[in-house]
């Protein structure tokens, strides 16, 4: 049997832990709505339709060498069509590159160009 | 800019670490109770897991604003967030226990903690293995 002081600890435990979890995901929805208005507020001049231009030019100058033209893929690098992964994931894969398969952009792509990338190919759905 | 992919890939291995020696450290000291060390070792597990349990905030906060708030996701990330999510509860909870208990376990207190410690700790690897696959696959890109 557990001890009045375990069960005590317990309890203190249960209720840090969902109290964490909940400031945790309370704060990262936040986060998300706040970061989703942001990037409407940046793009604001910019409708949809330029800002998948402005991104397939992106596309056009990095990526389409090793990715194709067309996103479909290459010899080396696989298709982008129809991608089954989040936006804010395909940012992070832009971003930080997959090591020893694809450079990071980082430094050459702030977050609204990244944005603007990740606009046109959700257009290739 | 704060580069957030380097900083929540340095902070997310202290949690990793610790929490994997202090599950070590409390099963070699339960398997060798009647030794010396037993005790020593009882202390560096639950200083490991208290320590463990505040790099965990890091390694949260920053994961949150590397993923700008996306607390799910899919393929390799929402497989992270699947594990690292009970993780994390599991990991303040067991924390949050042992400060309040000590060394006063019973028995049956002691099994328990023991067993979640290694659920935990089975979280922290699958949840590590998967933020891994991120960086080196590209995270499920077809």
């Amino acid at each position: 049997m557990m001890t009045p002081l375990e069960i005590k600890g317990a309890l203190a435990a249960i209720v840090t832990s969902v109290v964490i979890l909940v400031a945790t995901f309370t704060a990262g929805g936040i986060y998300r709505d706040h970061y989703g208005r942001e990037m409407e507020a940046g793009n604001k001049p910019l409708a949809a339709e330029d800002l998948a231009a402005k991104g397939r030019s992106f596309f056009l100058q990095s990526c389409a060498q090793c990715h194709g033209r067309d996103a479909d893929g290459g010899e080396e690098a696989p298709s982008l069509l129809k991608l089954q992964i989040s936006g804010a994931h395909i940012t992070l894969v832009i971003q930080s590159g997959i090591k020893g398969e694809m450079p990071t952009f980082s430094k050459k792509y702030n977050a609204q160009d990244t944005a603007a990338i990740v606009a046109y190919l959700k257009t290739l759905h | 800019m704060i580069p957030w992919d380097k900083l929540h890939g340095a902070m997310t291995h202290f949690p990793i670490a610790l929490l994997l020696f202090s599950t070590a450290c409390d099963f070699v000291s339960f398997t060798f109770k009647k030794l010396p060390f037993a005790r020593g070792l009882r202390l560096v597990s639950f200083y490991g897991l208290a320590v463990a349990a505040l790099a965990s905030l890091g390694a949260v906060v920053s994961g949150i604003a590397l993923t700008k708030g996306d607390l799910w996701g899919r393929g390799d990330l929402g497989w992270h967030h699947r594990f690292v999510w009970p993780a994390f509860g599991l990991l303040v909870g067991l924390a949050v226990w042992r400060l309040v208990v000590r060394d006063a376990m019973s028995r049956t207190g002691l099994c328990l903690y023991l067993i979640l410690m290694l659920v935990a700790s089975g979280f922290v690897a699958a949840a590590g293995y998967f933020g891994g696959e991120i960086l080196l696959s590209g995270g499920g890109v077809p």
